[in-house]
């Protein structure tokens, strides 16, 4: 709808042109993430397949402190997400960045982790395992992560947002860790160095990237 | 008499309900809010400009209010949100000009509108650019005068107004 010469003709248009409306609500929102991130972890599970050994036992602490915390951070942003789509002025919540920052302690502690092998340290992580060096891993969760964005994406463009690169910052750590977790169910790889890096890494290259791409695809 | 918020509510509901003459009604009413809104923020000759953007908005995301929800707050999200875009059209469009070096001479509604936006918030900037600002922007003063004035180069009068201004728009943003 193009403005007018006068508000009066603008209000006759849009009066005009009503029709009535289906309510968009956060929890529209909520639902659509949870939908795209569940739909994702099926698809990881169809092409890498499920990894069974976390139900047998064999997964180490690490891998459900690492998949619990994804799982915590993806809850805390999608939350916020939702509710930013329904304008309001109200204080903005800092829980999910603080949820993000303690997730950065994985691959911090990775980081630390491949220092110390340096100086001999008998628990610092196997360098030349292959495994660790999995760059795979980082590019499925980022493209498990941008599929869920997708969902993220189609709710803030139904939705309104008011602050787009909050937006932005948000719809990357809500994608990115539930991506991260999606294909973590897939993963056996369960060092906290491997964890630290090559799932939860990602987290933030998406949140990074999201924040530049997201607000020009819902500027409304 | 602008309607009040129980008013407002009960309008909203059949406008989603598809009310044709409650719409008329409630974005006449909310024309009229909205105007009292912008008054204190922007020119006069701009109000009414905002407030079309402001119904058209309003109108294309009615499904995103919740009828448990207060509607004055809703619709004071929406006004703000097409309120910082217009400032940063603004901003642009005077960052574009300072650097073009043809600054020198703002015109009468530039310093208006930066003394609307920018007064209240110009303490929360560092001394060096909130100064420049105030002269350049508000003062009218010419790029060389203030740089005469405060002893900062041409060069740093401009980044300084360039930066001070993107640090304001993000102020303005973060304001509830």
């Amino acid at each position: 709808m193009e403005k007018r010469n006068s508000r009066e003709d603008l209000i006759a248009a849009l009066t005009e042109d009503l029709t009535p409306v289906r309510r968009v609500t956060a929890r529209d929102g909520v639902v659509i993430i949870a939908f795209a991130a569940v739909l994702v972890a099926a698809l990881c599970a169809a092409i890498f397949g499920f990894w069974f050994g976390m139900l047998e036992g064999e997964a180490s602490p690490f891998f459900w402190i690492t998949n619990g915390l994804l799982a915590l951070t993806g809850a805390a942003s999608t939350g916020a997400l939702a509710a930013m789509g329904v304008p309001r002025i109200a204080p903005k919540t800092s829980a999910p960045f603080w949820s993000a920052a303690m997730l950065g302690i994985l691959p911090l502690t990775a980081i630390i982790t491949f220092l110390t092998l340096e100086a001999g340290h008998e628990h610092a992580a196997d360098l030349m395992n292959p495994t660790m060096m999995d760059w795979k891993c980082a590019a499925a969760s980022l493209a498990a992560g941008f599929a869920v964005s997708i969902g993220a994406v189609i709710y803030l463009r139904r939705s309104a947002p008011v602050s787009l690169q909050r937006a932005g910052w948000l719809t990357g750590i809500a994608s990115g860790s539930l991506g991260a977790l999606s294909y973590g169910i897939t993963c056996p790889v369960d060092d906290i160095a491997h964890l630290g890096l090559y799932h939860v890494g990602p987290v933030a290259l998406a949140a990074i990237l999201s924040r530049y791409a997201v607000p020009a695809l819902i500027r409304w | 008499m602008v309607a009040d918020e129980p008013t407002f509510v009960r309008l909203m509901i059949k406008v989603q309900n598809g009310d044709k003459a409650c719409a008329n009604v409630l974005l006449s009413e909310a024309g009229i809010w909205l105007e009292r809104y912008f008054r204190r923020r922007v020119p006069p000759h701009q109000i009414d400009d905002l407030v079309q953007d402001v119904l058209i908005a309003f109108y294309t995301k009615r499904a995103t209010w919740d009828p448990e929800r207060a509607f004055l707050p809703w619709l004071a999200a929406i006004a703000r949100y097409r309120w910082v875009d217009h400032l940063r059209k603004v901003y642009r469009h005077d960052a574009k000009e300072l650097f073009e070096d043809d600054a020198v001479n703002g015109s009468g509604e530039d310093v208006v509108l930066a003394r609307i936006s920018l007064d209240r918030l110009l303490g929360k900037l560092p001394v060096k650019q909130a100064e420049v600002i105030e002269m350049v922007k508000i003062e009218g003063l010419s790029i060389r005068e203030a740089a005469e004035k405060t002893g900062q180069s041409e060069s740093l009068v401009k980044v300084n107004i360039h930066r001070g201004l993107k640090k304001l728009a993000t102020v303005v943003e973060d304001i509830e």
